[in-house]
């Protein structure tokens, strides 16, 4: 039981920035349709620009508003320079240009900061965890819950109370409507993908901050996948709780089937849920279902 | 310069499906027969031939992505699962079994075909992103949980299997020098491409290409939609399985590295850049992708006396190039090299007229 706790504790907290990602995703899908195979790198580059700043002397809320806004501008360049040019194009396409970007940016990030694992120092969080009735968890894992917890708020706040929000939201939901009451569609593009920017640099710092930052961090613009699929690809609170979700199912599997196989459960199991969830629910807890007709 | 558009006429639909439409394009085989079985081995030189050797493992590969993606429209990013199955169980047979090398070549493509098919089964349900999770579902499970926890354990031989050079034999004919790899590359690509297009004439071919211009059409057609797509991933997944156990004979060892899910990637940018739904695509896209390459590191090289460290991150600017090069055709060229193939061969067939 005690372990159960654990575990499951770990797994929220993960699956916090996991769910920090996903809606970076979901809200470039929501919004343009283009899904997204270059998160990965999106938070690679994040992680590694908030890193610079902070190794070369900056303190940590600087670097990372640094980082969201080279982000943002970051952002905003992909989609008007790539993705801006691939509007309605067949699906394929616009997935394998992505593919090609996250191609792009891992060989440009390797190129710059090297494969070797570099980590935060002096540490942002203070090392000694915390006991709560029992659980130990390290403060690492309670603070970037809490700023990934933070952001999410932000964001869906964003959408909800202001105007520019307001327009993606609408864009999301009817894109002709949306054009003739003036809203630029390619402004939503835009923001989109700096928003998304943003998240996923945030989600890397923050997962850096636990373990070290080097190239497979990248991992998690894997692991967002089987979340967005859980959550149905379209839906943002879906993001939010597919990415909780997962991150604990991939914490159980890790601490309970690790002992039956050689290992690797860990990093695979989310993508063996994920294969479940297609065959039995395709469109996810909250997504969007299509009809299709001739 | 084919000589059809005007002069040539055919008369039955035998003619106008056959092989080699007239003398012409048949002398051209000839002479590309002659390229590849005398020119390329014999002035070539050492160099020449690995690298078509890559070449001719990159065209077979793609070829089973294309069928799937240009003719099926079933998109994968998985293929390099099948082609890693492929290895593992020719190498595997000839290891532990002592099973003659083209038996398990053939048994390598039967367990890839089944099990790229168990792997396609969710397309029955699925389609569109929810099938390319499924292939990338394929890809972890199979390359980085499987074979890498599991097959790697058989035979305590570590975590990877060590080809000693004469373990791989045809007969009497000892698979172990670059020529003689290169010869087997281009017979079984051959084969294959000729079995390809083959099936691509036939009713299954025209029932992959119903489903994949609309499934559900071509379903109101009276296609067994489920069984065809099925029978799609069994053929790409043989032809995977072929051109993994194809790869064993050049290889020194082999380990889970050489399938990781770049190769997945390389494979569906090979068909991109050479053309969708296209069989010269594949052989335009892998020229192109390992010609640039091989460019890449020649211009390198004169750098290399004052950035030495540019050797170490070569690697990385390949990765960079390769990306750039799929996200730059793909928005300006994007009917690939097939299709300019085919511009330019109108234009001269039409010359000097341009209409």
């Amino acid at each position: 039981m005690e372990l159960f706790l654990q575990v499951l504790i770990t797994g929220i907290m993960v699956g916090g920035i996991y769910a920090l990602v996903a809606l970076g995703w979901t809200l470039i899908y929501k919004c343009s349709g283009v899904l997204n195979l270059a998160m990965g790198e999106l938070v690679l580059i994040g992680a590694y620009t908030c890193l610079s700043f902070y190794l070369w002397g900056f303190p940590f809320w600087l670097a990372i508003l640094i980082t969201m806004t080279i982000g943002f501008v970051l952002g905003l360049l992909t989609e008007r320079l790539f993705l801006d040019r691939l509007i309605g194009e067949p699906i394929l396409t616009v997935i394998m240009v992505t593919v090609g970007l996250s191609f792009f940016f891992r060989g440009i990030v390797m190129f710059i900061w090297g494969t070797d694992t570099v980590v935060f120092s002096p540490p942002i969080f203070p090392a000694e965890p915390v006991n709560v009735g029992g659980i130990i968890i390290g403060q690492v894992y309670i603070w970037s819950f809490i700023a990934a917890l933070v952001l999410l708020i932000v964001f869906v706040s964003f959408f909800q109370l202001t105007r520019w929000g307001l327009a993606m939201q609408a864009t999301a939901d009817q894109e002709k409507a949306a054009l003739s009451l003036g809203i630029s569609a390619r402004f939503v593009y835009a923001t989109a993908w700096g928003i998304a920017f943003i998240a996923a640099g945030v989600g890397g710092t923050l997962l850096g901050n636990i373990n070290g930052l080097n190239i497979s961090v990248g991992y998690l613009g894997l692991l967002v996948l089987p979340a967005v699929v859980l959550g149905g690809l379209n839906s943002i609170p879906g993001a939010i709780v597919g990415g909780i979700i997962i991150g604990v199912l991939q914490n159980l599997s890790g601490a309970y089937l690790d002992r039956f196989t050689p290992g690797g459960v860990k990093e695979i199991a989310p993508f063996i849920f994920m294969v479940i969830i297609l065959l039995y629910k395709p469109y996810g807890l909250w997504g969007w279902e299509r009809i299709e007709r001739v | 310069m084919t000589f059809l558009p005007s002069g040539v006429y055919h008369e039955n639909y035998r003619q106008d499906h056959a092989w080699w439409q007239t003398r012409f394009i048949l002398y051209k085989m000839i002479l590309l027969a002659f390229v590849l079985f005398y020119a390329l081995p014999a002035w070539g030189g050492l160099y020449l031939i690995g690298v078509a050797i890559l070449v001719i493992y990159t065209a077979m590969g793609a070829l089973g992505v294309q069928l799937l993606i240009g003719f099926c429209g079933q998109v994968t990013l998985g293929h390099a699962a099948f082609l890693a199955v492929g290895a593992y169980t020719s190498t595997l047979l000839i290891l532990q079994l002592q099973v003659p090398y083209l038996l398990s070549i053939l048994i390598a493509g039967i367990t890839a075909g089944l099990w790229s098919v168990l792997f396609g089964l969710p397309s029955a349900k699925v389609k569109g992103f929810y099938l390319i999770m499924t292939s990338l579902a394929a890809q972890f499970v199979t390359v980085d949980f499987i074979l890498t926890q599991y097959v790697s354990q058989i035979g305590g031989r570590g975590q990877a299997f060590s080809l000693p050079p004469g373990s791989i034999t045809i007969g009497p004919l000892a698979i172990d020098s670059d020529i003689k790899a290169y010869y087997l590359g281009v017979i079984l690509t051959i084969i294959l491409t000729a079995a390809v297009a083959n099936l691509l004439r036939s009713r299954v071919g025209r029932a992959w290409i119903a489903i994949r211009d609309n499934d559900i059409a071509a379903e109101t057609m009276g296609i067994n939609i489920v069984k065809y797509k099925l029978l799609a991933f069994f053929v790409a997944g043989f032809i995977g399985g072929i051109t993994g156990a194809y790869w064993v004979s050049t290889l020194a060892a082999l380990s889970p590295e050489h399938f990781v899910w770049f190769w997945s990637l390389w494979l569906v940018g090979v068909i991109l850049i050479g053309g969708v739904g296209s069989l010269y695509g594949v052989f335009f896209g892998s020229l192109f992708m390992v010609l640039i390459l091989e460019a890449l590191k020649f211009a390198i090289m004169p750098l290399l006396p004052y950035y030495p460290e540019l050797s170490m991150k070569f690697l990385f600017l390949k990765e960079a190039a390769f990306g750039l090069a799929i996200c730059l055709f793909l928005i300006f060229e994007p009917n690939g090299l097939a299709y300019r193939w085919w511009q330019i061969k109108n234009y001269f067939n039409l010359w000097p007229f341009s209409y």
